[in-house]
């Protein structure tokens, strides 16, 4: 039997994870529009990297007390609250006149790694299950995961439709925004909010590699191939669910690593949009 | 005439740190106010501290209850890598009108379309921003502004990097759109010259001399007090109707 067939026949095993793979690529591709047009792609990479310390508190705090380390919900809500809180932190504050943004980003990103770092020395007992917690494991998804991606996603696609308007303006031009009256730090907050909620359920999916390839290289192919604001979201978010799903299927065909297969097929969708852009567009 | 916005007293800055004191300024709907200044003499900060979004550290700011502002910003300080229409930039200008979680309707477009009009620009519409002229950026950005059908226009520095003849065409249209009635305007320069034709009352901002000073026109432009504001001598000269306005090089003769 061919790899392909034999794929073909196991589809009940990669359902869901196929499934969750592509709404993980397709959010993150949505949401990557923002973050490379704010010029914020490093903030994705430190949000993951908060996320990922979220669950190694979660994994500390729960062998510290003696419980059970496999309570995922636990681990993705202390996720959530570390990468969001620390969206709203690195996306709307600034360091004043002192300092340039990338230096709070960039401390973040590596004190956040460094801790990880020591996080995941105390829980060596777990280590086997750590790199499964943390980074995904995008060939076995369980279908309560793909419920939590889908009620994420819809939360994000509700205040995107419903305040697009004010986080474009606020995105573009924040200074003409406040000037005007557009509390720009409300909708900077509700973006980095959402890209905050979107990371650690997409990284416990598809892995972090994954992640921040989603955030910014759907995108930039999608701003290289479009000329509008509507249509580069439209395209980001097709290329995201198209690299999600064609690194998934590729992965087990050529029974190769599941998350950078994904980000080469991402990588690789850059090329047609930059020919589109230099010849056909 | 109650004006639309006014400081008293006020100490500006940021951060604790105050770069004017003593400022008091009101502007009302007839006005067209200039403030000039070197570079980093405190002028944008006055403006934000007029519009509100920066308060005043010390002294009080009282405005029109809701104040309509249209803003103008240097625009090199908008980000031409936005896939955005000329159209789509306008349209933005409707958005505190509409509100949040609202969808623009029909007549939002219909005033951003005259708002493009008034500036000329009707036939780019469609055209990408990042495509356009320096020119038709700041004409873009001063159609945006009129969108919000504002009671104040505040611009920052809205000639600055434009060759001569640009100057002089946002200049005109800035005096138009003022005639035009209703809208009073505010705009910082750190070129008198831009302005000297234009505005109706001048103010003067450094920082570093700790100069706050505001008045008519024709009060502003007395060589002595130009000369004071810029350290060395100034000359005005007015030819056909129009004021030129000549800093002296030192060791230059008349």
């Amino acid at each position: 039997m061919s790899a392909l067939a034999e794929f073909w026949s196991a589809w009940v095993i990669w359902r869901d994870p196929l499934l969750a793979s592509v709404l993980a690529g397709a959010l993150l591709g949505f949401l990557g529009v923002y973050v490379v047009l704010r010029r914020v792609v490093f903030v994705s990479a430190a949000l993951t990297q908060l996320s990922t310390l979220g669950v190694i508190v979660a994994l500390l705090v729960l062998e510290h007390l003696d419980l059970e380390t496999d309570h995922q919900e636990i681990q993705l809500f202390v996720a959530w609250i570390f990468s969001v809180g620390g969206g709203l932190v690195l996306g709307t504050l600034g360091w004043g006149r002192r300092l340039p943004t990338e230096a709070g980003v960039g401390m973040a990103y590596v004190v956040a790694g460094a801790l990880v770092i020591l996080g995941a020395n105390r829980l060596v007992h777990v280590a086997h299950d750590l790199n499964t917690m943390v980074f995904g494991n995008a060939v076995a998804v369980p279908f309560q995961d793909v419920v939590i991606l889908v009620v994420v996603t819809g939360m994000v696609a509700l205040l995107h439709t419903l305040f697009q308007k004010e986080i474009v303006f606020s995105s573009f031009d924040r200074e003409t925004a406040e000037a005007m009256g557009v509390k720009v730090r409300l909708w900077g907050g509700v973006l980095f909010f959402t890209i905050g909620l979107a990371i650690p359920v997409a990284a416990h999916v598809v892995g972090a590699l994954p992640v921040f390839a989603f955030l910014t290289i759907p995108a930039s192919a999608a701003l290289l191939a479009t000329r509008r604001l509507p249509a580069a979201f439209a395209a980001a978010t097709a290329l995201g669910a198209v690299a999600a799903g064609a690194g998934y299927v590729g992965s087990w065909v050529l029974q190769i690593p599941t998350g950078a297969t994904m980000v080469v097929v991402a990588g690789a969708l850059v090329l047609p949009a930059w020919l589109w852009r230099r010849f056909g567009g | 005439m109650q004006p639309l916005v006014r400081l008293d007293g006020a100490s500006i800055g940021y951060g604790g740190r105050v770069l004017l004191e003593g400022v008091s300024v009101s502007v009302d709907a007839e006005d067209f106010l200039a403030v000039v200044g070197p570079n980093g003499g405190g002028k944008t900060t006055l403006l934000r501290t007029l519009l509100g979004t920066l308060p005043p550290i010390a002294g009080q700011r009282t405005a029109e209850s809701p104040l309509r502002v249209g803003y103008v910003p240097q625009r090199d300080h908008v980000d031409a890598l936005w896939p955005l229409g000329c159209g789509d930039v306008v349209l933005m200008g409707r958005v505190p009108g509409v509100g949040p979680g609202g969808r623009f309707r029909p007549a939002d477009v219909e005033a951003a379309e005259r708002a493009l009009s008034r500036v000329g620009l009707e036939e780019l519409w469609k055209r990408p921003f990042g495509t356009l002229s320096g020119g038709q950026r700041q004409r873009t950005l001063i159609a945006r502004a009129l969108a919000s059908e504002p009671r104040l226009l505040a611009l920052d520095e809205p000639t600055n990097g434009m060759d001569p003849s640009a100057e002089l065409s946002a200049m005109d249209l800035l005096r138009e759109l003022h005639r035009g009635g209703g809208l009073a305007v505010v705009m910082i320069s750190h070129r008198l010259e831009a302005v000297a034709n234009y505005a109706r009352r001048l103010a003067f901002a450094d920082k570093d001399q700790g100069l706050w000073k505001v008045g008519l026109l024709e009060e502003m432009l007395r060589p002595e007090a130009l000369t004071h504001l810029y350290g060395r001598e100034v000359i005005v000269r007015e030819e056909d109707g129009r004021r030129f306005v000549y800093p002296v090089g030192k060791g230059e003769g008349r």
